[in-house]
């Protein structure tokens, strides 16, 4: 899969992400295809968007024939590869736009089409609109409102990754509301990443009040790598959040940059709007939950790959150890960055944990 | 047999070279496929790597059980029956260890069926004095369903089905998969009978002695030696009214050069062959020579361009020999059964055959 010829940054991607491209639903041989074709980093995006717009052509071929539940599933596939095709292409600004727009217009092609289906929603913000997928579960298990999971990314996923993780909860009677918050997906044109996301996260709670749909005295939060801090950094400070799920979060960003990949750094620099690695290395210094975790007061999952390279497993403890509220700590044995390659680990199990929190009965 | 460090035994590679693509998308994990087939230096080990691994699996299944999270633990349950079958599926060099991981991928499977969405349910189905077992799983909310009738190749077990199994259902078809002659439970008393018709015949009158199930609206999928099963059943059963059939032969010969040592040898055991010779007598009695252009209700007809133990030219003359309507679909790239661009086909299979079945499009 990896020749000698290779672009190291092209290695840096095959060599951490396999498990996370695939559990979360590129076909294994599309990755091995698409990877082994590609050398220098400068094809990466390109490719994987010839890939995408395969199962685009598929998808826009079942629509044609009313075979719609099939394609959903292609245009969310096509989503995700033209995802991946982003989701680090930082240093060409354009062809990663290009990209992105397919991604948010396939995966809303399909959004009507899901079992069950999502809505794109605006959420205002400081003036401004942050957007998001809502889905809602087909029974739920209590009538009236719905409990709602609200998904925060990462550095460098979206909204349109997290298909299977929406699947487990609306599974088990939760509402998913994924959005793409500032330096993230739609939003991280126009605005940059920020420590204290606690403040994108209060205009989620505030639109989900709005809705006669959801119920706002039952909000969970989940994140995942980057969200994993942000997640957590939220539920210390909106108290509407009942519980959180943290999956490979760190408590402090600064003091791990340093110790990520040039991939990992680069996508900081560009989406927290900083002209310099010493002033993407300042902001840095604002995600941190130095002060804060002693304030999440309610319960919290975390999760950590004991192996993680990117987010070693003492920031998880670290956490844990200073929640003033109930706690699981999981370290996966063997378990990589968001335990990717052990998602049977800990995915449904936390999404149980969830489910009882929100007083949603068992599936 | 004796192997410097490192070099693994030509079966293991063999294995790992033809099966990765097909065990992820049926339901193991990626990281496990990597692990346990790493591990694995000498086939003799595979059945039990496979097992150890299963046994964890199993025991997620467990744990959410026990915690009253029924739905988890299907999937867990669900992905340790995968997980002990594949340890099974060509192990017919220790008929022991073989059988233990058998039956145990079949108590996993059994104890996942009620919790599934659909849930599915566990049915013997009469068959000369004996019975056949199958897994039957209805669409939510249709009180006569149609059905597929699912058959399995020469390694496949009803166990291994459950992707294939969904997107039928998400389609308002039923499915029955069973072990048939040589297949899975049945293998140990009934050998592989080239005359498929036979066990699918009892099937749907097993189907018909049922209330819940639309006898006029039957289907019948097959996959790898399934899929010349499926065909062949669908030249002398006209209680069946649509067929899919992926990468099966049209006909088979008594040679077997060229074919995976241990893919033949699964194929001696489970057609209780003392040797090569007489598997060759039943090998020869597989074809649809003849027999295709009975086959009068629409056929889908899928091909790989790469498949490596059954060539697209199998597909090819089968569609040229059957009187009905054919699609055949020859899938630039794919492999055998094409698991390796299901999304050329599983999807586009479902969708046709609930359409042949009189269900609306969705």
């Amino acid at each position: 899969m990896t020749g000698p010829g290779k672009d190291k940054r092209v290695e840096i991607a095959i060599h951490n992400w396999a498990p996370r491209f695939v559990s979360a639903g590129v076909p294994l041989a599309d990755f091995e295809e698409v990877t082994a074709q590609i050398e220098r980093w400068d094809d990466w995006c390109a490719v994987w968007s010839r890939r995408a717009a395969l199962h685009e052509s598929l998808g826009r071929e079942a629509l044609s024939q009313g075979y719609n539940r099939s394609a959903a599933g292609h245009l969310t596939r096509a989503a995700l590869c033209y995802h991946f095709g982003k989701f680090m292409f930082v240093h060409a600004p354009d062809e990663m736009r290009r990209a992105h727009e397919k991604v948010v217009e396939c995966r809303s092609l399909a959004l009507p089409h899901l079992d069950p289906p999502g809505e794109r929603v605006e959420i205002p913000y400081e003036g401004r609109t942050l957007y998001g997928i809502l889905r809602k579960p087909n029974r739920p298990h209590t009538p009236g409102k719905a409990p709602v999971i609200v998904m925060c990314v990462g550095l460098d996923s979206t909204k349109e990754e997290l298909d299977v993780y929406e699947n487990i909860f609306l599974d088990r009677g939760m509402a998913t509301l994924a959005f793409d918050g500032p330096g993230q997906g739609e939003a991280e044109y126009d605005l940059p990443i920020r420590g204290d996301y606690e403040a994108p996260v209060h205009a989620v709670n505030d639109y989900v009040g709005t809705r006669g749909d959801l119920d706002a005295d039952r909000i969970g939060i989940m994140g995942v790598s980057l969200g994993g801090y942000y997640s957590a950094r939220a539920a210390a400070f909106d108290k509407r959040i009942k519980a959180c799920l943290s999956f490979s979060g760190p408590y402090s960003w600064v003091e791990i940059f340093d110790g990520r990949n040039e991939l990992s750094r680069e996508a900081f620099r560009v989406r927290s709007h900083s002209r310099t690695m010493e002033e993407a290395r300042e902001k840095a210094r604002t995600l941190t939950l130095e002060g804060a975790a002693m304030r999440i007061r309610c319960p919290i999952y975390i999760v950590a790959g004991e192996l993680d390279r990117l987010t070693p497993p003492a920031n998880a403890e670290r956490i844990a150890a200073e929640v003033a509220g109930p706690k699981v700590l999981e370290i996966v044995k063997g378990g990589n960055h968001v335990v990717n390659n052990r998602r049977y680990s800990y995915q449904t199990q936390s999404a149980d944990w969830m489910a009882a929190q929100l007083a949603v009965p068992k599936s | 047999m004796d192997l410097p460090h490192g070099k693994k035994d030509p079966r293991v590679e063999s294995a790992i070279s033809h099966w990765a693509p097909r065990f992820v998308i049926n339901g193991v994990p990626l990281t496990d496929f990597q692990e346990v087939t790493a591990g694995i230096e000498r086939w003799e080990d595979w059945c039990s790597a496979w097992s150890a691994r299963a046994a964890l699996h199993e025991a997620l299944g467990n744990k959410s059980h026990a915690e009253g999270c029924n739905l988890s633990a299907g999937e867990h349950w669900t992905r340790a029956a995968v997980c002990y079958h594949f340890g099974k599926f060509l192990f017919v060099n220790d008929m022991t260890q073989l059988k233990q991981a058998h039956m145990k991928a079949v108590e996993c499977r059994n104890k996942a069926l009620p919790y599934l969405r659909p849930p599915g349910e566990r049915v013997a189905i009469p068959y000369e004095g004996k019975h056949l077992y199958g897994n039957l799983r209805k669409p939510a909310g249709d009180a006569r369903p149609p059905v597929v009738v699912m058959c399995m190749g020469l390694d496949s077990a009803k166990e291994e089905m459950d992707d294939y199994e969904n997107r039928f259902l998400a389609r308002g078809l039923a499915t029955l998969a069973f072990d048939g002659p040589g297949q899975g439970e049945a293998e140990y008393d009934f050998p592989i009978c080239p005359e498929y018709e036979k066990p699918v015949g009892a099937v749907i009158d097993y189907i018909e002695s049922r209330g819940d199930l639309d006898v006029d609206r039957v289907g019948v999928w097959g996959v790898s030696l399934g899929g010349y099963y499926a065909p062949r059943a669908a030249a002398f059963e006209k209680r069946i009214k649509a067929c899919v059939a992926l990468s099966g032969a049209f006909e088979r010969n008594g040679t077997f050069e060229g074919r995976p040592v241990i893919n033949v040898e699964a194929f001696r055991v489970r057609s209780h062959s003392k040797d090569l010779d007489e598997l060759a007598n039943v090998a020869v009695r597989m074809t649809l020579r003849g027999h295709a252009k009975k086959i009068t209700c629409p056929i889908y007809i899928v091909a790989g361009t790469k498949d490596r133990l059954t060539s697209p030219d199998e597909a090819r003359k089968l569609a040229a020999e059957v009187s009905g309507p054919c699609v055949l679909s020859v899938i630039e790239g794919g492999n055998h059964v094409v698991n390796n661009l299901w999304y050329r086909y599983r999807d586009q299979t479902a969708d046709w055959l609930a359409t042949q079945l009189g269900q609306p499009r969705r």
